[in-house]
C-alpha cells in the first residue's frame, strides 16, 4: 500500500472537511508545539547570548560556549570543571533516584492491598481519599509541608513542648522537608500504574504458589513482581522525570545551601539573564532523563507503551 | 487466609494509618492554621479562632486576578487540548501501521519531558517565530496568555488523548461503517454516532484538563509573561513571606475539592445501580429522589454533614468576634514577657554583685573581658561563674549558647558584655 492510496483511503474515510480538520489539529499539536519547540530550543543553545537586536545578524553564529560553560565553568575560574553546577546537577538526579525508590517502596505494599482486595465501600474510600491531595494545587502542598516542618513548625513545636530536643531542628536545611514534599507530590502517580496492573492478576496464581509452599516474600518476589513490572516501571519513570524537573518544591522546600539544577535554569532564564545558557541546561537535563528512562526500560525490559497505561 | 490472623491485620491497619496520615496530614494542618490568629501559619500554639484571614484573602487584588487569568487560561487549555487530544486519538486509529509507534511515542513524550523544559521551548521558539517575522515585544506571540495556553496544552493534550483511547478501544467501528452504508456523509456519522459515545469522555478530558491547567507551575513560570495565573501568585507570595491567607485559600480549594470528589462518586454510584438493575441511564439520573439517595450511601450523608458544617461556620463566624480573644493572648505575651525581664535583670544584679566581689582582689579579671568579643561565651563570663556561687544550671546553659548562636535568644543577647548597656534603658 502506498501513500498516496492511504491518504485518499483516508479522506474517503473521513471525509474532505473533517480529515483535513483531523490532520491539521494533528499536525499543529505534533510539529508547531512538539517538534518544533524542542528543536528551535536545541538550536537556540547553541548561539551566543546577544542583545535583540543582533540576533539574526553577522553575529549570530554557532558556539558550544554554554555547555562548555556547565563542564568547565567561566573561563579563568579557580577550578578546571564547573563543580558547583554540575554538582547540582549530579545531586539533582541522584535525589530524584532516591525519591523515586522512597515512593515505591511506600506505595507498593498499598498497591498490593488495593490491587488483591475484592472492592466495596472500604476501598472506595481509600482511593477518594488518594485522589483528593492529587487536586489541590502543588504549590499549596508544598506550602503545607513548611508549615510542618519549618523552624516554627508543628514538629519543632511538638518536639519542643514535649522537651525531647532543646533547639528546634532545621528540616529545611537539612532537606527532609525537600524530600518529604517531593514523595508526596509524586506518590499517585507512583500507585495507580502499580494497582492497575496487579488489579488484573488472577488471585489464583499467587493461591497456586502459596499452596506450593512459597513464602510470602517468595511469592511477591517471583510471582506479583514480575507480573506488576510494567506498572511499576511505568509508575518509577513518571515520578522520577517529574521530580528531577520539579521547580516548586525546592523552591519552596529547598534548602538555602542546596540548589536543585531545574533552579539554575530558572535563574539563567530571569535573574541572569542569559536565555540561551539556561536552554543549553534545560537541554542537558532532558537529554540526561531520556538517557536514563531509556537505560531503565531497557534494564527492565519494558516498552515505552505500558507507558501511560 | 493471610489476612484472617491478628498480627498481619494489625500491621496493615498500621500501614494504611502511616500512609494516609502521611497523605492528609499536611492538608489537616494547614487547614487548621487558617483559622488560628499568628500571623506565621502555625498549629501550635493554638492562640485564637479567627476568621480575618479569609477576609485578607477576599481582599487580595493579586489573587484576584490571577483567578481571573487562570480561568481564562483554564478554558483556553481546555479547548484546545480536548479537540488536540480527540483527533490525535483518532488519528492513532486510523495512522499507516508502520509510523503507529513512532507517532504514539512522540505524543505521550510531553508527559515525560519536564514542565520546565516545555515552558522554555514554548517561550524560545515563539519568541524566535515573532524575530523572524519582525514583530514587536507587544505583539500577541509575546502575550503572556498566548503562551501559557499553547505551552500547557501541549502537554496536557498528551492526557486528554489518553483519555479518548480508552474510550476509543471499546467503541463498535461497525457502527460508524453502517452509517456510511446508509448513506450519511462522514460528518453526519462523526457527529450522530462518534461524538455522542465519547461524550462522557470529553466530559472527564476537560475537568482534567482545566484541573491540569489550573495548578501548572513549572511550563506557566517560564510563559506567564504580564499575566500571572493564581499558581504563579501563590508562588511568589509562598516564597516572600507567607500569611495564613494562603491557608485560608488553601482550605477553601480542599472544600471544593472534596465536594467535587463526592458529587463524583454520588453520581457514579447511581450510573452503577442503574446499571446494574438494567435501567436505562437517563431513566435514573433524571429526577432527583432524595430518600433513596441516602439509603446505604455514606458520600451524600457526608456532603450533607460538610453543607451543614459550612452553615454553621459561617453563621458562627459572624456571631462569634476574635477581638476579646487576641486582647487576651497579647495581654499573656506582655505578661510573659515581663517576667522574661525581670528575670534577666535578676540576673544581671547578682553578676554585678558577683563583679563588685571579685574585681576588687583580683583586678587582672577586667582585663580578661576583652577577648570576650572575639569569642563570646568562652571568655570572661565563664570566669565569673567560675566559683560555682550560682547554680550549676545558669551557667552551663550560658557558656553554651553564645557558642552556637551569638545574639540569638534573649540570654544570649544580654549577657554579652556589649549589649548591657544597649539593654538598659529599654528595661527601665
Amino acid at each position: 500500500m502506498n501513500i498516496a492510496q492511504l491518504f485518499r483511503d483516508y479522506f474517503v474515510k473521513n471525509g474532505i472537511g473533517l480529515g483535513t480538520f483531523l490532520l491539521v489539529a494533528v499536525l499543529f499539536w505534533v510539529v508547531i508545539l512538539i517538534i518544533l519547540p524542542q528543536l528551535s530550543m536545541l538550536d537556540f543553545s547553541f548561539r551566543h547570548h546577544l542583545p535583540p537586536p543582533e540576533m539574526g545578524g553577522p553575529k549570530d553564529t554557532y558556539t558550544i560556549e554554554h555547555y562548555k560553560y556547565l563542564v568547565l565553568g567561566a573561563p579563568g575560574a579557580d577550578t578546571s570543571y564547573n563543580v558547583v553546577d554540575l554538582g547540582v546537577f549530579g545531586r539533582t538526579l541522584l535525589a530524584a533516584f532516591f525519591v523515586t525508590i522512597l515512593d515505591l517502596i511506600l506505595c507498593y505494599p498499598l498497591a498490593y492491598y488495593l490491587g488483591q482486595s475484592k472492592g466495596g465501600g472500604f476501598i472506595r474510600l481509600l482511593v477518594l481519599l488518594l485522589i483528593i491531595p492529587y487536586w489541590i494545587n502543588e504549590i499549596l502542598r508544598a506550602f503545607a509541608f513548611r508549615i510542618i516542618f519549618g523552624d516554627s513548625g508543628l514538629i519543632n513545636e511538638v518536639m519542643l513542648t514535649m522537651g525531647l530536643i532543646s533547639d528546634p531542628i532545621d528540616f529545611i536545611r537539612a532537606n527532609v522537608a525537600l524530600y518529604a514534599g517531593l514523595g508526596y507530590a509524586y506518590i499517585l502517580l507512583m500507585i495507580f500504574p502499580i494497582y492497575n496492573v496487579i488489579e488484573s492478576l488472577d488471585r489464583n496464581q499467587i493461591e497456586a504458589a502459596r499452596d506450593m509452599g512459597a513464602s510470602w516474600w517468595r511469592i511477591h518476589w517471583r510471582v506479583v513482581i514480575p507480573y506488576a513490572k510494567p506498572g511499576i516501571s511505568s509508575g518509577c519513570t513518571m515520578v522520577f522525570m517529574l521530580s528531577a524537573g520539579a521547580l516548586a518544591a525546592p523552591q519552596i522546600l529547598g534548602g538555602p545551601s542546596s540548589l536543585w539544577f531545574t533552579q539554575i535554569i530558572y535563574q539563567w532564564f530571569n535573574t541572569g539573564g542569559n536565555w540561551p545558557r539556561g536552554a543549553a541546561f534545560a537541554v542537558v537535563l532532558l537529554v540526561a532523563c531520556i538517557v536514563i528512562v531509556l537505560g531503565m526500560m531497557r534494564l527492565f525490559k519494558v516498552k515505552i507503551g505500558d507507558i501511560g497505561k | 487466609m493471610r489476612t484472617n490472623s491478628l498480627l498481619p491485620r494489625l500491621l496493615i491497619g498500621a500501614y494504611l494509618v502511616v500512609f494516609f496520615g502521611y497523605l492528609l496530614g499536611p492538608l489537616i494542618v494547614m487547614s487548621i492554621t487558617a483559622f488560628n490568629s499568628p500571623s506565621f501559619p502555625k498549629m501550635t500554639p493554638w492562640e485564637c479562632l479567627t476568621f480575618e484571614w479569609f477576609d485578607v484573602l477576599a481582599r487580595d487584588e493579586r489573587i484576584l486576578t490571577g483567578i481571573e487569568n487562570s480561568l481564562i487560561v483554564g478554558v483556553g487549555t481546555v479547548i484546545l487540548s480536548v479537540i488536540m487530544g480527540l483527533s490525535g486519538a483518532l488519528m492513532l486509529t486510523q495512522i499507516w501501521p508502520k509510523l503507529r509507534a513512532t507517532y504514539y511515542t512522540i505524543v505521550i513524550a510531553p508527559i515525560l519531558i519536564p514542565g520546565v523544559v516545555l515552558g522554555i521551548s514554548t517561550l524560545v521558539f515563539w519568541d524566535r517565530i515573532s524575530i523572524m517575522l519582525g514583530m514587536s515585544t507587544g505583539g500577541i506571540l509575546h502575550n503572556g496568555i498566548f503562551l501559557t495556553i499553547l505551552g500547557q496544552s501541549t502537554f496536557i493534550a498528551s492526557y486528554c488523548m489518553l483519555v479518548f483511547i480508552a474510550r476509543l478501544q471499546r467503541f463498535d467501528t461497525g457502527l460508524t461503517e453502517a452509517a456510511l452504508d446508509l448513506g450519511a456523509t462522514p460528518v453526519q456519522a462523526f457527529r450522530k454516532i462518534l461524538l455522542p459515545f465519547m461524550k462522557p469522555a470529553i466530559g472527564s478530558a476537560a475537568v482534567l484538563a482545566f484541573l491540569a491547567s489550573f495548578e501548572n507551575y513549572n511550563t506557566t513560570t517560564f510563559t506567564f509573561g504580564k499575566f500571572p495565573t493564581l499558581t504563579i501568585e501563590l508562588a511568589q507570595k509562598v516564597r516572600y513571606g507567607i500569611n495564613p491567607s494562603i491557608s485560608a485559600l488553601a482550605f477553601i480549594i480542599i472544600v471544593l475539592t472534596i465536594i467535587g470528589a463526592l458529587i463524583h462518586e454520588i453520581y457514579r454510584r447511581r450510573q452503577q445501580l442503574a446499571l446494574a438493575n438494567g435501567a436505562p441511564v437517563a431513566a435514573v439520573s433524571g429526577g432527583f429522589q432524595l430518600p433513596k439517595i441516602f439509603r446505604g450511601n455514606p458520600a451524600a450523608i457526608i456532603l450533607v454533614l460538610l453543607a451543614l458544617g459550612g452553615a454553621s461556620t459561617i453563621w458562627f463566624s459572624q456571631s462569634y468576634s476574635p477581638g476579646v480573644c487576641k486582647m487576651d493572648v497579647r495581654e499573656q505575651k506582655r505578661l510573659i514577657q515581663e517576667e522574661r525581664i525581670k528575670e534577666i535583670r535578676a540576673k544581671r544584679q547578682l553578676e554585678l554583685q558577683q563583679k563588685q566581689l571579685k574585681s576588687p582582689d583580683s583586678s587582672g579579671d577586667i582585663k580578661s573581658d576583652a577577648p570576650v568579643t572575639q569569642s563570646p561565651g568562652k571568655g570572661a563570663f565563664g570566669n565569673v561563674f567560675d566559683p560555682g556561687n550560682l547554680d550549676k544550671a545558669a551557667p552551663k546553659s550560658e557558656t553554651e549558647k553564645p557558642a552556637e548562636s551569638p545574639g540569638k535568644g534573649a540570654f544570649g543577647d544580654v549577657f554579652a558584655p556589649k549589649n548591657l548597656d544597649k539593654a538598659t534603658p529599654k528595661d527601665d
